[in-house]
């Protein structure tokens, strides 16, 4: 089965990596760049921890993405989502208010959470639930993880120019 | 689960395409998202030569309002892409809401609208691991003359969970498929067959490449039971349209999904809505004939006594609520 370059961005390096068709992205992420912030679960797209975000910031099951159909495109893992040396609002959020227990499942909530901050800083209870319904963890369940999200995004709208609408 | 090896082929253009399909007969399979069909593989399900990637194809991708009012929807949309789409919402509700009912955020970014349309059956015997199934022996869907569901059975039971079918029956939509042969356009009520191995109307070398709707008539509403909302497949899936006025509508189309190999269109329970209006009364004689119809209910994923009551509840709330809704 022969191998193909592909040209892969990953949190903004262009790396090119001799994929052969049937490895996954996840399998490339984590064995080929060893990103393994990305981490793998279910292998089968129902638990949500292997998501990072596509080109759009759109969330993606890299357990379910074939390398090579992601020749040319450019996504991001859990570990390009920092700015500088300061965590991202959604990271710092679940810091601060728990939302971690055994954390193996935290790389695949901060992806589907910024997929949706990224493009909706005023979400509601729906949204969220809708956002994170394909990431699931195990251990702490969802309350925290809901409260560090809505913080998140209430320190996304305040650097957006307007001061936090109280809808958060 | 790691993919079992294959040969890759990435189509540019849909003639492309159909070649590939053609020249690799059986030993291509169709791939778009992927969100079900690389699971299968890596349960052995499906262990293609040739898989055919049509992600790269344009010309599949485009939704477009027709001159008569309808709608044409290209198979390779991303749920996500037609979930967005205002005109959907807006003129075919139910349908927006089965497509935004399929699986989670993640699965709809990837998942199309003729992978969900053409969604692989699924039974609790054979959708597991392979060493799971290597424990006890095949059935139709793998190896084997035998069903493990309905022990008597001639043929494989497994389920078609496509959310999509239902509504799409309702609406009169039909599918066109192409192949290096030409193209033929297939109402949807015609398209799937009530049997989980060769379970559409599809021949080899074939591929839907679109969906067309007629303007839309009347109101139409879908139902979905899962066990979480965010993720499962459907437990049981309802979609009803009506024409005409509560009192005396002119045309009445039930479709239930997920009891079957295929999409069971709800007659009897129908002809009782259309004879006696859409009330209270006849909701209830139509959902308990709706329950009745179903005959043998295949225990897959759930009881079949859970799965009787389901589609009584499912039915009756359905009704209500298109009996409700305003034009």
């Amino acid at each position: 089965m022969a191998k193909q370059i592909i040209t892969l961005t990953v949190n903004g390096d262009e790396h090119e990596i001799a994929v052969a068709p049937y490895q996954t992205l996840l399998e490339v992420l984590r064995d080929d760049l060893a990103l393994t912030g990305t981490k793998r679960g279910c292998t089968a797209g129902s638990c949500g921890v292997c998501t990072v975000n596509g080109e759009k910031g759109e969330a993606v099951l890299s357990c379910c993405a074939l390398a090579v159909e992601w020749d040319g495109r450019s996504l991001t893992t859990v570990e390009g989502v920092q700015e500088g040396n300061d965590l991202h609002p959604v990271q710092q959020k679940f810091l601060e208010y728990g939302a971690v227990q055994c954390g193996f499942c935290t790389p695949g909530l901060i992806m589907s959470a910024k997929a949706l901050l990224d493009v909706n800083t005023s979400p509601s209870e729906k949204d969220i639930n809708e956002a994170m319904a394909g990431a699931i963890c195990r251990c702490t369940g969802h309350i925290k993880v809901k409260i560090a999200i809505r913080e998140a995004a209430k320190v996304l709208r305040e650097r957006e120019g307007g001061v936090a609408d109280g809808q958060a | 689960m790691q993919l079992p090896e294959f040969e890759y082929l990435r189509p540019k253009t849909l003639a492309e395409g159909l070649a590939a399909l053609a020249e690799h007969g059986p030993d291509a399979t169709i791939m778009s998202g992927g969100s079900d069909l690389l699971i299968n593989m890596k349960f052995r399900l499906d262990t293609p030569k040739y898989l055919v990637s049509f992600n790269a194809v344009q010309e599949m991708k485009a939704i477009e309002p027709q001159a008569d009012g309808g709608l044409s929807l290209g198979a390779g949309c991303t749920l996500t892409q037609l979930a967005e789409s205002e005109v959907l919402a807006e003129k075919y509700p139910a349908l927006h809401q089965a497509l935004f009912s399929v699986g989670s955020k993640h699965v709809r970014n990837a998942a199309t609208l003729g992978g969900n349309i053409c969604l692989d059956t699924r039974c609790w015997y054979t959708n597991q691991s392979e060493n799971w199934r290597e424990t006890r022996d095949g059935c139709f869907k793998t190896d084997n003359e035998l069903c493990h569901v309905i022990k008597s059975a001639d043929k494989c039971h497994a389920i078609n969970s496509s959310d999509s079918a239902p509504v799409l029956i309702v609406l009169d939509a039909s599918v066109t498929l192409a192949s290096v042969n030409g193209t033929r356009d297939v109402p949807v009520s015609e398209f799937y067959n009530n049997d989980g191995v060769d379970h559409t109307v599809m021949r080899q070398g074939e591929i839907l490449v679109g969906v067309t709707l007629p303007p839309p008539k009347g109101r139409s509403v879908y139902a979905k039971l899962a066990q979480r909302d965010g993720l499962d497949f459907a437990s049981g899936t309802f979609a009803a349209g009506i024409v005409g006025s509560n009192e005396k509508p002119e045309s009445v189309c039930l479709v239930m999904g997920s009891v079957g190999p295929e999409p069971k269109v709800l007659a009897d329970s129908a002809a009782i809505i259309k004879a006696s209006g859409l009330n209270e009364e006849s909701i209830e004689t139509a959902a308990l004939a709706a329950r009745a119809s179903l005959g043998e209910v295949t225990n897959l994923f759930t009881p079949s006594g859970y799965k009787r009551r389901l589609v009584k509840a499912l039915v009756k709330d359905a009704l209500g609520e298109l009996r409700d809704l305003q034009v």
